[in-house]
């Protein structure tokens, strides 16, 4: 199903919002002071969005439309200025740690071998080393990194730091994935590799994703639905349930339906860029 | 016609790149050693200026092997040399990783530890032997002194230099401030740390030297002095070889301690 919304529409809800969704924010507000010249600015404005467990849902979104930054919400790094955020019905910022983040960036800490890494997570909860380590093996086998436990992550590829990268945060079985682009430092083909093995670990794993991306195609071959955020103050414009079988091998990305859904999405974004263009005057692109 | 290139090794002789290392500055010291002793047994320097290499050496042998008075001096040096520096380690890393931190604590220190860094050190010698007297604990203070400074910037430094990426990330998986500084802040400002120990160690020995030339009745900046107050110059140019040995091989051990690190640097 396609329910795509103007942005004078008010209201967006696709999930229905009966307390059965694992994620739901309603009415999210973020407003900070830019440091350049402390006007206060709105980042995101009523942004309305439920996730149901299980779920596979990526955000797009013109650049600076506030989607990395309803990520860090989620993560409870950053406290909305309004509305709300309920996992599992309550507020964010009174559940400890349900979440993980796979970071843009691999972020592994260059002093430590993969596997002190990877039980990194574990290690912060005060499970001993030893035992931590024991915990993250099979996650370390599953992102493929069996034989590279024991290198430092500047031994290891890029595409190879951030299979390290999702087995840390996998390792202290979230609930809710939560991933930063974490792919968009890679090289095309490491890329798509890594889509694959994604999603070969969640269908074995399955567990609720939410996944940020400017890669329209990336959130198509990835996701069961995908959120279109407009330019900013961000809100969803758009929430595209794709219905493609899964699994999905890469050959998905080939087929009419694939490429249907990525041009409906594409245009949705380029409309917001448009509007978010003429707002300002021309004068500041959204991009 | 075709000429056959001469095969390469006929060409001048060539030493390994490790082996120069060793030889030249060793050829050095040889030349060093035989001019020195050619011009002092020669009566070219005044014996008074300049003791002959061999006498040094005698001197030595002397004061190690047949009468072994340099002992007591030695102990004396390293006992307040080590207590002091290990203070000073201890108290820069911590006081480094405290002000590093919390931008409070850097407010209030910073200032104190810019004074520490201009106050010539030997201008609070008369003081501290109020406080401690003559003795260890004069010189002690005075040699942790010396070197605190230097471990508390260093660490400071490396602390503040400690990237904000790798916090957040310790941050978002519930760090607490513990694991905090044992996971992410002590590991990464672990490099400048070291250079920080090794400034320290140098420092810390002119302290010990300095302290025992001023105020003290044993050690080897006690023995060199009075050597030079008594025109004994084998003995002074004995206890100098002996420092310069000790510093040289403390700077070699921090090297080492620095290289163990490595691994994980790209």
């Amino acid at each position: 199903m396609v329910a795509t919304h103007d942005r004078r529409d008010t209201h967006v809800t696709t999930a229905q919002p009966d307390g059965s969704a694992l994620l739901e924010a309603r009415g999210v507000r973020m407003d900070y002071e830019r440091r350049r010249d402390g006007q206060i600015v709105t980042a995101i404005e009523g942004l309305d969005l439920s996730v149901a467990e299980g779920e596979f849902v990526s955000i797009v979104g013109p650049s600076g439309c506030g989607k990395t930054t309803f990520l860090r919400i989620v993560d409870g790094q950053v406290h909305a200025t309004g509305g709300q955020v309920l996992l599992d019905g309550r507020p964010i910022e009174e559940v400890r740690r349900d979440r993980a983040m796979v970071f843009q960036e691999p972020l592994l800490f260059p002093w430590f071998s993969v596997v002190r890494n990877v039980a990194y997570g574990l290690e912060c909860q005060n499970v001993p080393i030893a035992e931590a380590a024991r915990r993250a093996e099979p996650y370390i086998e599953l992102v493929g990194l069996a034989k590279f436990k024991g290198h430092y992550p500047h031994e290891l590829s890029g595409g190879m730091q951030q299979r390290a990268n999702l087995a840390r945060a996998l390792t202290v079985n979230p609930r809710l994935l939560l991933m930063d682009e974490p792919f968009s430092a890679l090289d095309a083909q490491t890329r798509e590799l890594m889509q694959r093995e994604l999603l070969r670990i969640w269908e074995e794993w399955k567990r609720t994703v939410l996944f940020v991306t400017h890669q329209i195609g990336e959130a198509v071959y990835l996701s069961d639905r995908v959120i279109v955020m407009s330019g900013a103050p961000g809100r969803v414009v758009a929430d595209i349930r794709l219905d493609l079988p899964r699994p999905r091998p890469l050959e998905v990305k080939r087929t009419p339906r694939f490429q249907e859904y990525e041009d409906e999405i594409w245009h949705l974004i380029e409309r917001q860029v448009v509007i978010n263009f003429e707002q300002s005057g021309g004068g500041e692109a959204g991009l | 016609m075709t000429t056959v290139a001469a095969p390469a090794r006929a060409g001048r002789f060539r030493m390994r790149p490790g082996l120069e290392r060793v030889v030249y500055p060793l050829g050095l010291a040889i030349t060093i050693i035989v001019v020195w002793e050619i011009a002092t047994r020669g009566g070219f320097i005044k014996r008074i200026l300049l003791a002959p290499f061999s006498a040094v050496v005698g001197s030595l042998w002397d004061g190690f092997v047949v009468r072994g008075w340099l002992w007591p001096h030695i102990a004396a040096t390293a006992s307040v040399w080590i207590v002091g520096y290990l203070l000073a380690v201890a108290a820069g890393i911590a006081v480094g990783l405290l002000v590093g931190m919390s931008s409070r604590a850097s407010k209030i220190a910073q200032p104190w530890l810019n004074a520490i860094y201009v106050t010539p050190d030997i201008a609070l010698v008369p003081i501290f032997i109020i406080w401690f007297g003559i003795g260890f604990q004069f010189k002690i203070w005075y040699v942790f002194l010396a070197g605190f400074f230097f471990v508390a910037v260093n660490t400071l430094t490396g602390v503040k230099a400690s990237e904000g990426r790798y916090i957040r990330v310790a941050r978002h998986f519930g760090a607490s401030r513990r694991k905090m500084i044992a996971t992410v802040i002590l590991p990464g400002s672990l490099p400048y740390i070291i250079t920080g120990l090794r400034q320290a160690a140098g420092r810390s020995l002119v302290g010990v030297v300095a302290a025992e030339f001023v105020a003290s009745n044993t050690g080897l900046g006690f023995m060199v002095s009075v050597a030079g107050q008594t025109f004994d110059t084998a003995r002074v140019m004995a206890g100098i070889i002996i420092l310069v040995v000790a510093g040289i091989g403390t700077a070699e051990i921090l090297r080492r301690v620095e290289r163990r690190f490595d691994r994980w640097r790209a």
